[in-house]
């Protein structure tokens, strides 16, 4: 059994050595703009990666702000989509499943706004129909996927893939746990120390 | 109705090496940041047949060709836009203070014509577009890392080839490196504006003498020492550089500096500050200092009564932050 435990460990080890650190700086520069410009942050993926993209909307929206929460008034605006199960079930059910992202996502994109897209073999149809209305209003994309990368990691402008054999979720899906709390750690201590030089009061 | 917006930039290193008559020699090199400061260009459409044109002036008019405004009437006249349109300005600093506004003007306004004609311009076309529109159509004897700075947003060392291709590197610091460098630097506006094109004319004329083509030479090589001392967060040795440059810089035109120039930036190493420069072309505008933050009331003080003495009313510490968005529509809408 330990032989398990051990490889299991290894091999997230490994892919999470072989994420591209630049490629996540790229993905904090993007945030950062993107606060500064009022923009908003949507996430999305399928099964885990929608649970993920749950998770990560509180940290961002709230987690990040916590040693100072009332002195942010500016804070991120993070929304999961869909953002609620009638939306999903609706597009789901009345037009189609691969629309469950993109059809919540045409009602509010913007131009000043982020796409965080999470799928582990990064060929999700219903993320890349998504990621197409991302495109088409130049909106950037973070993409966190696995094994290859698949369309998604084509198609980002951060991306954040977590290389692995194919087929391998269990180490994907933990991986990107990691990085995203990765992201909401480096953004709390920025914001903790907004506050404590003084740059907000 | 377009309403888009580009920052303007403060310039640390390199200034000069992105004119042309150096770059096609010598690759010229430059170390940027974009701050919280933004040119505004609002554009709608109307059904009217006049153009209506306002900036510090209103202009009403029947051609484009007729606009005093040279940077609007060459886009105007290269989008074919004849007729009915309203195009306005805001900007959250007056011009000609060596941040870089006219350029961030031409990015906007590159931005907003796209947009009005239902296209997208990336951050590299309005940039080359702004380029093209002031060097080539107005031609102004100005370079190009203005038009980038704004374009892109965050901070960049700029790669100007000898093909007129830009090479962009961003500078990823983290957030307490930045946020200690924003601490550092103390931007000091001496209420006087001017406009760069006399002084880089004179600057340009002197770049076929060789001295004052090695001194532009050294001034592309330190930008990669000045990116290290980032990096390292040294900023000290940061200030130090910069007043290395300001050094340089002064000697490339009679126009760059002053007596009251000097006088200020006398005040401010006197003061405690490490180092640092006029921006933009020079004769005026803003200083930027690197100074310890615990210096920077006594700097500012002792700076205020230098200016006093010169009688520069209107001078002034402008607080800022660095940003990492270039140029964006702020409001795109069919109404």
């Amino acid at each position: 059994m330990q032989d398990f435990i051990k490889e299991f460990s290894e091999s997230s080890i490994t892919a999470l050595r072989n994420v591209s650190a630049q490629e996540i700086e790229k993905a904090f520069h993007i945030l950062q703009a993107t606060y500064e410009r009022g923009g908003r942050i949507y996430v999305f993926g399928n099964g885990g990666s929608l649970a993920l993209a749950t998770h990560f909307v509180a940290d961002l929206n709230k987690t990040v702000f916590s040693y100072h929460l009332e002195k942010h008034h500016k804070r991120f605006q993070a929304i999961r989509l869909p953002s609620t199960e009638s939306e999903l079930t609706a597009w789901a059910n009345d037009i189609g499943y691969d629309m469950v992202f993109a059809g919540p996502l045409q009602n509010y994109l913007e131009d000043k706004d982020v796409i965080i897209a999470i799928s582990s073999s990064g060929n999700s149809p219903n993320v890349i129909k998504a990621l197409e209305i991302a495109k088409a209003r130049h909106v950037p994309i973070i993409g966190m996927s696995g094994f290859d990368g698949g369309k998604l990691n084509e198609l980002s402008d951060a991306k954040i893939l977590v290389p692995t054999p194919k087929g391998e979720y269990e180490v994907v899906e933990g991986v990107h746990a990691i990085i995203l709390h990765m992201i909401v750690k480096y953004f709390k201590n920025a914001f903790n120390y907004m506050v404590e030089i003084g740059k907000i009061e | 109705m377009i309403i888009a917006r580009a920052p303007l930039r403060i310039s640390f290193v390199g200034g000069g090496t992105d004119l042309a008559d150096f770059y096609t020699k010598n690759p010229g090199k430059v170390l940027s940041a974009a701050i919280n400061k933004y040119v505004y260009v609002t554009v709608a459409r109307t059904p009217f047949k006049q153009i209506s044109v306002r900036y510090s002036i209103g202009e009403i008019v029947k051609h484009p060709s007729e606009l005093k405004n040279d940077r609007v009437r060459e886009a105007l006249l290269d989008a074919n836009i004849t007729e009915g349109i309203e195009i306005s300005t805001f900007s959250h600093l007056p011009g000609q203070t060596g941040l870089g506004s006219s350029s961030a003007f031409s990015v906007a306004l590159v931005k907003a014509l796209t947009a009005l004609a239902g296209n997208h311009a990336s951050a590299e076309v309005c940039a080359e577009g702004a380029c093209w529109l002031e060097i080539e159509r107005v031609g102004d004897p100005i370079g190009k890392q203005d038009q980038y700075a704004s374009a892109f947003g965050g901070m960049n060392v700029f790669e100007f080839q000898s093909d007129h291709s830009v090479r962009i590197e961003p500078v990823h610091l983290d957030f307490k490196r930045r946020l200690d460098f924003e601490n550092h630097l103390l931007l000091f506006f001496t209420g006087v504006t001017r406009k760069a094109s006399s002084v880089l004319t004179e600057q340009r004329k002197n770049i076929s003498d060789s001295a004052h083509f090695d001194t532009l030479k050294a001034m592309a090589d330190s930008v990669d020492p000045f990116k290290q001392v980032l990096m390292e967060g040294n900023f000290k040795k940061a200030g130090e550089l910069l007043h290395e440059g300001w050094q340089r810089k002064r000697t490339l035109a009679s126009g760059v500096s002053n007596p009251s120039l000097d006088a200020l930036y006398k005040t401010a190493l006197g003061e405690g500050a490490w180092g640092g420069k006029v921006l933009g072309a020079g004769g005026g505008g803003c200083l930027l200092f690197v100074a310890p933050p615990e210096r920077h009331e006594r700097i500012n003080h002792s700076l205020r009564v230098t200016a006093t003495k010169h009688a520069l009313h209107d001078a002034s510490v402008i607080p800022f932050s660095f940003v990492h968005s270039g140029v964006e529509l702020v409001v795109n809408t069919k109404e």
